[in-house]
């Protein structure tokens, strides 16, 4: 019962890295159709910038303003660059563009950072055990940020008019620009938010799983397979995927074998989408003419 | 929120263009072969081993150039099914000291294996999935490999020789280079081929009307896969021909910056065109080459796979500026060298077809008798939301007649038509084609069953020729599948006969002058024709018209009407949605009135006519008097 309690709890912990991730997907997808795969490398990269600000003597809240500041500024440009300038985004385009961007950053990673895998300290240190479960601070520390970040990205979307306007982007494109809402800014916005989740995640999960240059493709990977668990456009979905998610991962890791603990999300994939395509919480995708 | 599910996977119409670089296509073709000649005694000595890879990756990155530019989708492990070859290789060839060439054909069998197997599930899905799931597979073989103690854990498996054949040894990477020369040749010919054949004009089609081509019986999941299980294929030679050069196979070769190798390759050289990915192979060995020594000197202490750098950098700048890759510059090139006539030259566009005689069209053997019930619709509804479209809808429809469905808009004509054809799943009620139960299966198993349709908004190929889009509506009448289509000499008396009846629909419908330019360049009017000849391509015996009088001019309209008595008299059922009410009713043999989703009238064009339900519809008022429908004009067309 304990060790059951255990995986658990880690699962949720993992699980709420792999829902902010997830956000970030959904955000730019719900707005501009595009698939961004260099979203795990937004987490990557702020670990890193976090890791080397607090070795240069910036105390941890700076350095992970810094982390995060940083990404959101690097989404940004990304979207400038890559994304704005394409009259024609399909999928095979935003698909091979991002993953352009992907591949660059990571490269620049290794060149900046080196090739080790590094982790940032943890906010608070130490471990405190409750009913037999030990449970790290820093995993209470994730917890919290990410309800509180959901709660606030989901708060944006639903009660803000620009949240609001982000949203009839993706609803009507056309009649939203002839409302007045600009596409190219909505999209701006996407992955401004989609650069600040991730960045998040990238700090908050390093002291715990560790930060390398490639870090990135694995969180990426599972962030969108959280984030399809959840129809792939709604931000409540993507939280439920990543707990799913990280719940099932761990409990294959201690009850199957840890071999298999990245198969899962593989696996979960290719089950949901073909059973349900419109997301397991979602509802059945009507095909359209 | 709605997913843009729909949203067209072509990079650009450029790709794949058959018919306006045919020339470029061969100069190309030509220039590449005096390369690979001449590429391993010109080019100093380790050139010729970045060559090798060249050659080597060339192979894996042609199957990826296929997918992407056939199927539309796209491949982020690729590097996956490069090492299920290349440890098949290895293992067969180091544990059972099999054959080298035997070896290498099991090993494209399992890898073929693999891909069927991952790629039944995921293909029923859209770009993105197949993208990211491909890209976790990738991953999952690279795991498995690094678990497998039979595969040699993270070491991997030693000792693979070079290929010996009849006593030579290919060990130099001249010798290997030549050997891999005619193996890559032959890859492109046949991918060439494929690219030309019944299989890659179905490819096309779906690419530019996924509705369309699967109304014309393409049957899309199924080519996919098969595309898909081709591209595997062509990794996996790839891969034995990497575990023999290398002599050592360890979990690298799934490692996914491979992957993305080989699709800056393909994107580089220009998504589907074949030989482009032969050149971009070279130009990203060249380029990983270079960074590999450059970057080292420029940033001291850089280790790993900083090369990954200038992969991001051409990956993006490409899709930006170039989305045609390589090819598209070459093309650009030799259309502007040989600019000319053939554009100017633009035929009459208002010439109508010269009916010479008004008898029976389409005749064929084994068409039902006429009057024999052919469609069957029974109860058909459909609801969206709270909405009902289309209510409980009856109608039956004889072999021989021509039965219209009439109604003002929104009255559900075309959600009707829609059900009928296979685009939309009905809510409720059974459609029944020739017997054979269809509501709800896809458009190419109603096609199957003989029936074919038109669309309202026009579903062009748009990078086809007129007679490129009617040759697709041959599709279900020609065989050749892809092994034959590869191959082209078992498949060409029946291409000729393809090309022959085409050019004929094209003619009978007065398309004549205009069979060889693109069918997006023609004007509205007669784009609706050319779908027409495509649908009549398919010798349907039940042939379903959504408004096809719209957007023709007056000649135009009496020029169809004419045809479609000719095609009645010989035998085909056409049911048609039309707003000309006048030449609903000079024309159809029984009318259909839909109001609201609900069907208010059936009957002879003089019964509806007189109908004063049918006459309050159109008019918005209750008449008991003696006024009829012929003056009345139909809502304007949108």
């Amino acid at each position: 019962m304990t060790d059951l309690l255990q995986l658990l709890f880690a699962g949720l912990s993992q699980g709420a890295i792999y829902a902010l991730i997830a956000i970030g997907f959904v955000a730019i997808f719900a707005v501009s159709g595009v698939i961004n795969l260099a979203q795990g490398e937004f987490a990557a990269l702020a670990g890193l910038v976090a890791i080397s600000a607090r070795a240069s003597g910036l105390p941890l809240p700076v350095a992970v303003v810094v982390a995060v500041a940083t990404v959101a500024v690097v989404a940004v440009v990304m979207e400038r660059l890559t994304i704005a300038p394409v009259k024609a985004m399909t999928t095979l385009v935003s698909l091979i563009l991002t993953l352009g961007v992907s591949t660059a950053l990571k490269a620049l990673m290794l060149l900046v950072y080196g090739p080790n895998a590094e982790g940032l300290e943890a906010i608070t240190p130490g471990i405190v055990t409750v009913a037999g479960v030990s449970i790290r601070y820093q995993d209470l520390w994730i917890l919290l940020v990410a309800a509180v970040v959901s709660a606030a990205v989901y708060w944006f979307y639903d009660r803000t008019v620009t949240g609001k306007a982000l949203r009839a982007c993706a609803e009507q494109p056309v009649a939203a620009r002839l409302v007045g809402i600009s596409l190219g800014r909505a999209s701006l916005i996407s992955f401004l938010i989609a650069g600040i989740v991730g960045a998040l995640a990238g700090v908050l999960s390093s002291p715990v799983y560790f930060t390398s240059w490639e870090s990135g493709l694995a969180l990426g990977l599972k962030g969108f397979v959280a984030a399809t668990l959840g129809g792939l456009v709604s931000i409540r979905g993507a939280v439920l995927g990543g707990f799913v998610l990280g719940v099932l991962e761990t409990l294959t890791a201690g009850y199957v074998s840890t071999g298999l603990r990245d198969a899962v999300a593989f696996l979960l994939l290719i089950v949901v989408l073909v059973v349900r395509p419109g997301g397991i919480f979602g509802r059945h995708a009507e095909a359209r003419v | 929120m709605t997913v843009d599910s729909e949203s067209v996977h072509r990079l650009s119409t450029e790709a794949p263009s058959r018919h306006r670089g045919r020339r470029g296509d061969l100069v190309s073709m030509l220039l590449l072969l005096v390369f690979l000649a001449a590429f391993p005694f010109v080019a100093p000595g380790s050139l010729v081993g970045v060559g090798v890879y060249a050659m080597i990756y060339a192979i894996a990155a042609l199957g990826l150039s296929l997918l992407m530019g056939l199927a539309g989708q796209v491949s982020l492990g690729q590097a996956g099914f490069f090492a299920i070859g290349a440890y098949t290789q290895a293992v067969l060839v180091t544990e059972y000291a099999v054959n080298a060439l035997l070896a290498s054909v099991v090993a494209v069998a399992v890898t073929m294996t693999a891909a069927l197997l991952v790629g039944l599930p995921l293909l029923r899905l859209r770009g993105h999935y197949l993208a990211l799931a491909t890209l976790g597979f990738g991953i999952i073989v690279a795991v498995l490999a690094t678990e497998s103690d039979f595969l040699g854990a993270t070491s991997g498996i030693f000792g693979i020789e070079k290929p010996d054949v009849n006593g030579r040894v290919y060990d130099s990477a001249t010798e290997y280079f030549l050997l891999l020369t005619p193996v890559v040749l032959v890859a492109l010919l046949l991918a060439r081929n494929i690219v030309e054949s019944r299989i890659g004009r179905a490819l096309s089609a779906v690419n530019d009307s996924e509705v369309a081509a699967e109304s014309l019986g393409v049957d899309t999941f199924r080519l996919r896969v098969q595309v898909f299980v081709l591209s595997a294929a062509y990794a996996s030679v790839a891969g034995t021909a990497f575990a023999h050069w290398i002599a050592v196979v360890n979990p690298n070769a799934a490692n996914f910056p491979l992957s993305v190798k080989f699709l800056l390759m393909a994107v580089l050289g220009g998504v589907g065109s074949v030989y482009g990915a032969v050149v971009g192979a070279f130009a990203v060995e060249g380029l990983d080459d270079g960074l590999r020594r450059l970057i080292p000197e420029l940033v001291p202490g850089a280790v790993g796979e900083v090369q990954l750098i200038g992969f991001g950098i051409a990956l993006t700048l490409i899709m930006i500026f170039l989305p045609g890759g390589l090819h598209q510059a070459f093309q650009l090139l030799v259309g502007r060298i040989r600019r000319g006539p053939s554009d100017g030259a633009a035929p009459d566009p208002g010439a109508p077809a010269r009916q010479v005689d008004g008898g029976p069209l389409l005749v064929r053997e084994g068409r039902p008798e006429p009057g024999t019930p052919l469609l069957v619709v029974e109860g058909l509804t459909k609801r969206f939301g709270g909405v009902v479209a289309v209510d409980s809808l009856d109608l039956t429809v004889h072999a021989g007649e021509i039965v219209a469905l009439i109604g003002p808009n929104g009255a559900g004509k075309t959600t009707a038509f829609n059900m009928i054809s296979g685009a939309v799943i009905p809510t409720s009620g059974t459609v029944t084609m020739s017997g054979k139960r269809v509501e709800g299966r896809k458009p190419h198993v109603i096609a199957m069953a003989g029936a074919t349709r038109t669309f309202q908004n026009l579903q062009i190929f748009t990078s086809s020729t007129v007679l490129g889009n009617v040759k697709v509506g041959r599709h279900l009448r020609s065989r050749a599948g892809l092994l034959r289509g590869a191959l082209v000499l078992p498949a060409r008396a029946e291409e000729r006969a393809l090309e022959r009846s085409a050019r004929d629909l094209v003619e009978l419908l007065g398309l004549g002058p205009d069979a060889d330019r693109l069918a997006v360049d023609l004007p509205f009017g007669r784009q609706r024709l050319v779908e027409i000849a495509r649908a009549l391509a398919l010798e349907p015996d039940l042939l379903l018209l959504d408004e096809p009088m719209a957007g023709l001019s007056g000649a135009e309209r009496s020029e169809l009407a004419l045809l479609l008595r000719r095609l009645r008299a010989g035998g085909m059922a056409i049911v048609l949605v039309e707003h000309d009410v006048e030449a609903v009713l000079a024309l159809a043999d029984r009318i259909a009135v839909l109001d609201d989703g609900v069907r208010i009238a059936l009957g002879t064009p003089a019964e509806v006519r007189r109908d004063p339900a049918v006459i309050s519809a159109y008019l918005g008022v209750e008449t008991d008097d003696g006024s009829e429908l012929a003056s009345v004009e139909g809502p304007s067309a949108s």
